[in-house]
């Protein structure tokens, strides 16, 4: 190793320049937060085992086999020049991006040679797809493996060939009683290597040999899917309409849930009743409310509300949404749809218990479905307008981008549907609308679908069938009040209204007045209102109100009419504040307690009466209050890391790296249970140079210890190491441990 | 962005906005896939169903075609995934399809292994299919033609049938064209129903369906069962038939509760195929006791349920079925579809009224208030009672007589329900009644005698819902209902659509008491009328007779 390399992760961070740590903290901003003390802090943090995965989980299958390269080359270092020859079937610029991508996030370091470290070595199980080498597996292998294998039976060879390929774990199969399969066969060969009671995996030397000349298997290029290519502007069209169409349905759902609340399940979720009848009133299937109800939630339109927090309501933010216009009112939506963190797919799935998931219950939370949808989505915004994938190829294709992914992609399809109702895309192509929303959210929605959808109308067409037809989208207000005046028939492109006697009972109980109704039906009907309209309402008006209702708490009664009428007069029961309903009949508002109470005062001799007209004594029930159920709180995703952020972050590192230095040349030292950075970066070179150290080391049971240990691996916050004291491989805890210092050859131990 | 004429409805309605000066090109475009629902004054209701998605496939339409027609007469973008549906409806159409094999008869055959596999495994279908010749056919047995059709539409599988039609005994018929023509609209639907094989022509009353089964006739040239409501109707077709065909009266038979006589036309009953004794219907071998050529179903909407039964059996014959309205008050639509065939002609009413072939018509409804006795009457009546007290309230009797003074020179109906209302009626306005009991003779001769103008009014029951031909009636009162029956408003309105001599105006009129279920009946009439596209216009009867002939001033009620 030439003198000027750095000699671990932290040392080679060290040398990055600003913009290369900023980029690093960019490509993975679980490392930034809290800021890391110093680039030893960094290094660190990058070492753990969580991040380190979700680093690799981003990168595509290509970035994973050149990582595959390096990880399987037998000395640690690979020289960077080396690598294409490794890949021979990869292109060498594909090599240097796939290095590029990797050395940024710090999955591999070094300048001229490559280093993998230690925590990436183990996130990486199967690299290439190869099982562990035979000695970490304890089989011994045969001697001349290639002619072994060339003698075995075509059965096993099938079992190893199979074994060879992506993965090199499998199922043991159950054996009939006496004959052997060929796995088994394989097993007491020595060939396989048994893992657990059912899993075997093969030795890394053997898939090698099986492998041939391909020992990272066939190389895993991008692979190139059939594009879908559309007309932009019918794709544009096309998308308007499903927007249109998932508008007026949403605003169908929520006038309905305004109308009548649906109750809150005490798991959260909306009921099976309540989602049937609104299946019913809409006139679509179950699953069509699923979504419709879902994206409300999404969009904040609709949440959980009532006197008792026990009912889904229309939110305010739908009262503001409303008077927005198409475009806006789309944008929320699908913003919504997209930032969401439920998995509307899952909803009618059944569970574990074999129930079936409810509307909007909290079980259908994926905190990965927001990346998950941008990610589809942002596939299909590379290409160019027009141009897109259908639902397989498109999963095909998320599966190259992340293969360490590829089992969350199966509600892919599922999810590019929905964006395709919600007319962000139509038949696997992204529509202006829809990329809009991935450049710049909910703005950007808009802007792209401005001018798409169409201009609300402010008339209706009335027809001598007393329906009104609403020839397009409605002003808001115009909306609102035929919503009350009549009732909707069928909605969509237009909105047909059907004004019935009950619909006319409504406006009237609502307020209206007849000649209101008429001057309102003649203003906005285009059509000159058709006379059985107006004798619609002339008829309806003439019965309403012949009967009249109204609340009162208590009634006075006698059949001494007279003695009612001294009551009324008495000065001293005003207080009890009666009126006289009919002869022999007073009432009040206020309560019989407070009457009687009154009524007594002023020297009379009242009695209560029981619903049947007994003569009661007291009644009075204590007083409860009514319970308060908290609602569930939205969801929030972690803020995104702003450049500001970044760069303010690798100020921080470098100057707490600045002081680290000041005191580096000491010894270290560790006072029990506090893990320095310096002590874990001197652990890690001594593993990944095979270092051995001196250990300080204070046991389960308090005692203290001086060993040299020869370190194996670093993880977790424990050291694994050969003990070469005990003469074993032993496990040391990381905070147990006071003191370290490398047996250098030309220094003496201290023990301290 | 399009202006068309046309807006889609996520429940796969289409309105169409009449006005526009694209209306009628796009209605041409959407016709063949979309029926239409309603038809008032502005905008016009098609509505998209798989029925007649497939309706649309089996006349030669693909998908392409109807997408294409949505999108460029829609005014508004269409949701893609309607698009998408309309396309895998109608693509579900004709993966199956029924065919005469030289070898083994009747089979059905696929293109698509797994649908055929899916038919083979349903419950509904398994009976009717015998053996598995290979991987794509299976044997039906002949007799289950029909219902296997019928089954297969209720899976969403509809078989395309291609085992055509037996000819039939050979009968000469041709129309006798002198000094009239078959009317344009006429003859396309001839033309269509004769390219689809079987199927139903929906025509207005009066606008001359008898004609066109007269005309099918001819082209099939074949004995012929034609299949009527009742007597009078068969009489009124025998006649017709004589008139304006190659017919002569020995030719044409009348099976029927008075007469058994099977001729190469034969006219029978409905009443008399399905009469039973003792759990067996008894005509059926009138179904055989010919090698039809043709079978006509006269007002195909009122085909008992018996019937269709045994039309199931029929499918290897032609089959036209007539109508006014495809509306059926038992939502038997898919089997008339099934088993009679699809829609092969639809003309709305209004178009052919304004081509003048049927009278123009104007509804009025009369409304009647209650004197105080009706009143209370009415309001402790038993709710089943209720509409008859309604209907047959007496202050109506002034009123019907005021209307029928307003067209002293017209031929007048008066339609009502109730026998004893209508025989207070006969009384009161010296006019004779025709009910259920009046014998045919009798009937016939009131008939002729209205004809030719010696009576100026009759009252007739619901009898004279179907079928009669009464060319000269200008004005209709009916005066009760079959609680708002909308068939039964077709065809009374169809009474007096028939064209008047001189082109006048003909009048409904509905005399209604208000504020009562009466009305609320008359609502329902209301609107279909109103759907059909007729002005229809509410007056008080106050207003009509003048003031001081509706007895009783408290109608002047508190408030409009």
């Amino acid at each position: 190793m030439p003198a000027d390399q750095p000699a671990t992760l932290a040392a080679w961070l060290r040398t990055r320049t600003d913009e290369q740590l900023g980029a690093l903290l960019v490509a993975r901003p679980d490392v930034a937060r809290p800021a890391p003390s110093d680039v030893v802090g960094l290094a660190t943090r990058l070492a753990v085992p969580v991040s380190v995965d979700r680093a690799l989980d981003e990168l595509d299958a290509t970035t994973l086999q050149v990582l595959d390269a390096v990880l399987l080359s037998p000395t640690d270092g690979v020289p960077r020049a080396e690598l294409p020859g490794l890949l021979p079937d990869v292109p060498a610029e594909v090599v240097a991006a796939g290095v590029e991508t990797l050395t940024t996030r710090a999955l591999l370091w070094g300048d001229d040679e490559l280093h993998a470290p230690e925590p990436v070595r183990r996130a990486v199980r199967y690299p290439a797809g190869l099982g562990r080498r035979a000695t970490d597996l304890r089989v011994p292998l045969p001697r001349d493996l290639p002619a072994t294998l060339a003698e075995l039976a075509p059965d096993e060879r099938t079992v190893l060939d199979r074994l060879a390929g992506d993965r090199p774990v499998g199922h043991l199969p159950d054996s009939a009683a006496g004959s052997l399969t060929p796995a088994r066969r394989l097993l007491q060969a020595g060939l396989l290597a048994r893992i657990d009671a059912i899993n075997v995996e093969l030795p890394r030397e053997i898939g090698l040999v099986l492998r041939g000349d391909q020992p990272l298997g066939p190389p895993r290029l991008r692979p190139e899917p059939e594009v879908t290519r559309r007309d932009p502007s019918v794709v544009d069209q096309q998308a308007a309409g499903s927007a249109l169409e998932v508008l007026s349905r949403v605003t169908d759902v929520l006038t309905a849930l305004e109308e009548e609340p649906a109750g809150l399940l005490r798991s959260g979720g909306l009921g099976v009743r309540d989602a049937k009848r609104l299946a019913k009133e809409l006139k679509v299937g179950e699953r069509d409310i699923a979504f419709l109800v879902e994206v409300a939630y999404a969009a904040g339109l609709l949440d959980v509300g009532g006197a008792q927090r026990d009912e889904w309501l229309p939110t305010r933010g739908y009262d503001a949404w409303r008077e927005q216009d198409l475009t806006d009112r789309w944008a929320v939506l699908a913003a919504g749809w997209l930032t969401s963190p439920r998995l509307i797919s899952l909803v009618g799935e059944r569970d574990v218990a074999g129930k079936a998931v409810n509307v909007l219950s909290p079980d259908v939370v994926r905190q990965t479905a927001p990346a998950l949808r941008r990610s589809a989505l942002a596939v299909l915004a590379e290409f160019g307008p027009g141009e897109g994938l259908a639902a397989g190829e498109l999963v095909q294709l998320l599966r190259w981008r992340t293969p360490r992914r590829a089992d969350r992609l199966s509600p892919v399809p599922d999810l590019l549907a929905e964006a395709e109702r919600l007319g962000i895309a139509a038949g696997g192509v992204l529509g202006s609308g829809g990329r809009g929303l991935l450049a710049d959210g909910e703005d950007g929605a808009a802007d792209g679908m401005r001018g798409l959808l169409p201009a609300p109308v402010d008339h209706v067409l009335a027809q001598p069938d007393l329906s009104l037809i609403a020839p397009g989208p409605l002003l808001a207000d115009l909306a609102g009040t035929l919503a009350v005046v009549a009732d909707v028939e069928s909605s969509g492109g237009a909105t047909v209204y059907r004004v019935s006697e009950a619909s006319i009972r409504r406006a009237l109980d609502s307020g209206w007045s007849a000649s209101d109704l008429h001057d309102f039906f003649t203003r906005a009907s285009r059509t000159p209102v058709p006379q059985a309209l107006d004798y619609l309402v002339d008829d309806v008006a003439r019965q309403h109100g012949r009967l009249r209702v109204g609340a009162i708490e208590c009634y006075v009664r006698s059949d001494d009419h007279g003695l009612v009428s001294q009551v009324l007069s008495d000065r001293r029961t005003a207080n009890a504040e009666l009126r006289r309903l009919a002869p022999g009949v007073l009432v009040s508002g206020l309560g019989a307690d407070e009457v009687l109470t009154v009524l007594r005062a002023a020297g009379y001799a009242p009695a209560g009466e029981s619903s049947g007209g007994a003569v009661l004594t007291r009644p009075k029930a204590p007083a409860r209050a009514a319970g308060r159920r908290p609602g569930s709180p939205a969801a929030a995703g972690p803020r995104p890391l702003r450049p500001e952020d970044v760069a303010a972050t690798v100020r921080e590192v470098r100057a707490g790296d600045a002081a680290l230095a000041a005191r580096r040349a000491e010894p270290v030292r560790q006072i029990p249970g506090v893990t320095t950075a310096s002590t874990l970066e001197l652990l890690s070179r001594a593993v990944s140079e095979g270092l051995p150290v001196w250990l300080g080391y204070v046991d389960a049971q308090g005692s203290g210890s001086q060993r040299v240990v020869q370190p194996v691996s670093l993880s977790g916050g424990f050291l694994q190491g050969f003990d070469e004291g005990r003469g074993e491989t032993r496990t040391f805890a990381v905070h147990r441990i006071t003191s370290v210092a490398l047996v250098g050859p030309q220094d003496a131990p201290a023990p301290s | 962005m399009p202006d068309g004429p046309l807006i889609v409805q996520s429940d796969k309605t289409l309105l169409l906005e009449v006005d526009h000066p694209q209306s009628k090109e796009c209605r041409a475009a959407i016709a063949p896939f979309a029926e239409l629902e309603r038809s008032p004054e502005h905008v016009h209701t098609y509505r998209v169903t798989p029925l007649a998605l497939w309706n649309a496939r089996a006349a030669g339409h693909d998908a392409e075609q109807v997408v294409d027609a949505l999108v460029r007469f829609s005014r508004y973008p269409v949701p893609h995934a309607l698009l998408v549906d309309i396309a895998d409806t109608m693509d579900r159409y004709g993966r199956l399809t029924l065919a005469n094999n030289p070898v083994h008869g009747l089979t059905l055959t696929s293109t698509d292994k797994a649908v055929l596999e899916e038919v083979v495994r349903s419950k509904r279908v398994a009976p009717m299919l015998g053996a598995r010749i290979d991987a794509d056919t299976v044997i039906v047995h002949a007799a289950e033609r029909g219902r296997l059709k019928q089954a297969l539409l209720k899976i969403g599988w509809p078989a395309e049938d291609l085992a055509g039609y037996v000819d039939g005994q050979a009968h000469p018929i041709s129309l006798a064209q002198d000094g009239w023509h078959l009317r344009d609209y006429q003859q396309e639907a001839v033309d269509g129903f004769w390219a689809g094989g079987s199927g139903v022509v929906v025509l207005p009353c009066g606008a001359g369906k008898t004609l066109v089964g007269a005309a099918a006739m001819a082209e099939a040239k074949a004995t012929t069962l034609i299949l009527v409501t009742n007597t009078v109707s068969g009489r009124q077709w025998k006649r017709e038939l004589i008139a304006r065909t190659s017919l002569t009266e020995e030719e044409i038979g009348e099976y029927s509760g008075e007469r058994k006589e099977i001729r190469p036309v034969t006219i029978a009953t409905y009443q008399v195929i399905t009469t039973r004794r003792k759990g067996e219907y008894r005509h059926l071998d009138l179904f055989d006791a010919q090698d039809w050529g043709l079978i006509v179903y006269d007002e195909v909407h009122l085909l008992p349920a018996p019937i269709f039964r045994l039309t199931a059996d029929l499918q290897s014959r032609r089959r036209l079925g007539l109508t006014a309205t495809l509306v059926r008050e038992d939502g038997r639509e898919d089997d008339v579809f099934s088993l009679i065939g699809p829609k092969r002609y639809d003309a709305p009413w209004r178009d052919i009224e304004a081509q003048g072939y049927i009278a123009p018509a104007e509804c009025i409804e009369v409304r009647v208030s209650l004197d105080d006795e009706e009143r209370m009457t009415y309001a402790v009546a038993e709710p089943e009672e209720r509409y008859k007290i309604a209907a047959t309230a007496q202050s109506k009797l002034p009123v019907i007589r005021r209307v029928l003074e307003r067209h002293p020179d017209d031929q007048k109906l008066v339609i009502g329900a109730y026998l004893d209302q209508l025989d207070e009626l006969g009384v009161a306005l010296d006019a004779p009644v025709i009910q259920g009991s009046t014998t045919n003779k009798e009937r016939e001769r009131l008939f002729q005698a209205f004809r030719t103008g010696e009576i100026k009014t009759l009252v007739v029951s619901k009898v004279a819902n179907f079928s009669i031909d009464l060319p000269e009636a200008a004005v209709a009162v009916q005066v009760s209902g079959t609680f708002g029956s909308r068939q039964e408003e077709a065809q009374r309105l169809g009474r007096v659509l028939r064209p008047k001599a001189d082109g006048r105006q003909a009048h409904f009129y509905t005399v209604v008491s208000r504020d009562t279920l009466d009305s609320e009946y008359a609502a329902h009439r209301q609107r279909f009328l109103a759907e059909q596209g007729y002005a229809y216009t509410i007056v008080d009867a106050a207003d009509l007779a003048g003031p001081g002939e509706v007895n009783g001033p408290d109608w002047v009620d508190e408030g409009a």
